[in-house]
């Protein structure tokens, strides 16, 4: 019969959740994107619901972050593995900067003309959403950059989050995976 | 007929010497890293008594900057007992070290047997218990133990570092040095914003001299 998972530790979720933000801030602007094309009535719902997948991205970055974190205190160091996490480490730190800025301007965007009692325009529905996504391009820029530095984490120096065991089957370990990719220079 | 030379006696014998030994594999394996964390945390509290002892020879040879190096170990050696400690008592354990009466020589000796130490650590000794503690997936373990292997592979570059300029150290000051206050993390600069290995922020390393 088939059983769900064991749930992971706090410092073992950063692979489970770290999916999140990349898709939900990715998938954002796609929204906001099909607003701007639409006609103020029209766009408004695709200009929440870009606000609200913003918004649960921007906090699932923060939840990736502190687990990275959680993960990286448990990774073994040495040779090239340092650079990478630390280049990781502080690109997500970027990331969640920018984001966090990116998701007030939004906000902002989208609730100031509802509090003011203005009237949705082209200026507001389509300019000003076209313009906000060329400084978000700029947030797509270091979300993937701290994905492709994670990866590499990943892929090329065999470096994850230690995961609980399983009956009857043992997990790699971050060593062992470690070890194939590059010697150990400690 | 001797009852202990049957087939059936024999075979009771031999299911339990399995059962014994089935139980001490099993018993073995659960100690070991608390067994490992007991070693470790005996080996840090008198690396931090010695480094002391250094420390204190370092000064009276007027050697001010390895005294600090040596002040500055000490402290992440404490912070590394610290660590294991609260792991041993998580599990279940008292933490115990029976602390040795420092052997001090000159600081060159003393350097080198501070580096002989810390490699012999970061090569050997973390990274077997390290092993031990991910088979037994024993996050506090891995976490304490890969704190204090980091940390080392550190005390390690800078004793090699203050052994290779020793000769210019003869009458020098008391220098500085910065401690991580959660893993021990050593080091003479704050080039990083946060802690390379545990991600604290430079702000709270503690000042050594």
């Amino acid at each position: 019969m088939m059983h769900l998972p064991p749930i992971p530790a706090w410092e073992s979720l950063h692979p489970l959740v770290i999916h999140f933000p990349i898709v939900l801030l990715l998938l954002s602007p796609l929204f906001l994107l099909i607003g701007a094309a639409l006609s103020p009535a029209k766009g408004l719902p695709y200009r929440y619901a870009g606000l609200l997948i913003l918004l649960l991205g921007t906090v699932s970055l923060f939840v990736a972050a502190a687990t990275g974190e959680a993960a990286g205190e448990l990774a073994e160091r040495g040779g090239g593995v340092d650079a990478v996490l630390t280049a990781h480490e502080n690109l997500a730190s970027e990331t969640r900067l920018l984001f966090v800025g990116l998701s007030v301007i939004l906000l902002g965007m989208i609730a100031l003309p509802r509090i003011l009692h203005r009237q949705e325009t082209r200026l507001s529905s389509t300019f000003m959403p076209l313009a906000y996504l060329v400084f978000y391009s700029v947030g797509i820029l270091y979300l993937v950059n701290t994905a492709h530095a994670g990866g590499r984490l990943v892929h090329e120096f065999g470096v994850h989050a230690e995961m609980p065991a399983s009956d009857g089957a043992t997990s790699a370990t971050a060593t062992e995976a470690q070890e194939p990719a590059e010697s150990r220079t400690d | 007929m001797n009852h202990a030379e049957s087939p059936i006696g024999n075979k009771i014998k031999m299911v339990l010497v399995a059962c014994t030994l089935i139980l001490f594999a099993a018993g073995a394996r659960a100690a070991t890293t608390l067994e490992n964390m007991q070693a470790a945390y005996n080996g840090e509290s008198n690396a931090h008594a010695r480094y002391l002892a250094f420390a204190g020879k370092a000064d009276s040879e007027g050697y001010g900057q390895v005294a600090s190096l040596f002040r500055a170990a000490a402290r992440a050696e404490e912070i590394h007992a610290g660590n294991h400690a609260a792991v041993i008592r998580k599990m279940g354990a008292t933490p115990a070290a029976k602390i040795e009466a420092p052997v001090v020589k000159s600081t060159r000796e003393n350097l080198e047997a501070a580096i002989k130490g810390e490699t012999y650590e970061r090569d050997h000794m973390y990274p077997d218990f390290l092993s031990q503690a991910r088979k037994d997936h024993n996050l506090a373990a891995i976490k304490s133990l890969n704190f204090a292997k980091t940390a080392e592979a550190e005390h390690a570059k800078l004793y090699s570092a203050a052994l290779t300029q020793l000769d210019h150290l003869k009458g020098s000051q008391a220098g500085t040095y910065f401690v991580c206050p959660k893993c021990g993390f050593t080091t003479q600069e704050l080039s990083f914003a946060k802690c390379p290995s545990c991600f604290t922020p430079k702000e709270k390393f503690e000042k050594i001299s």
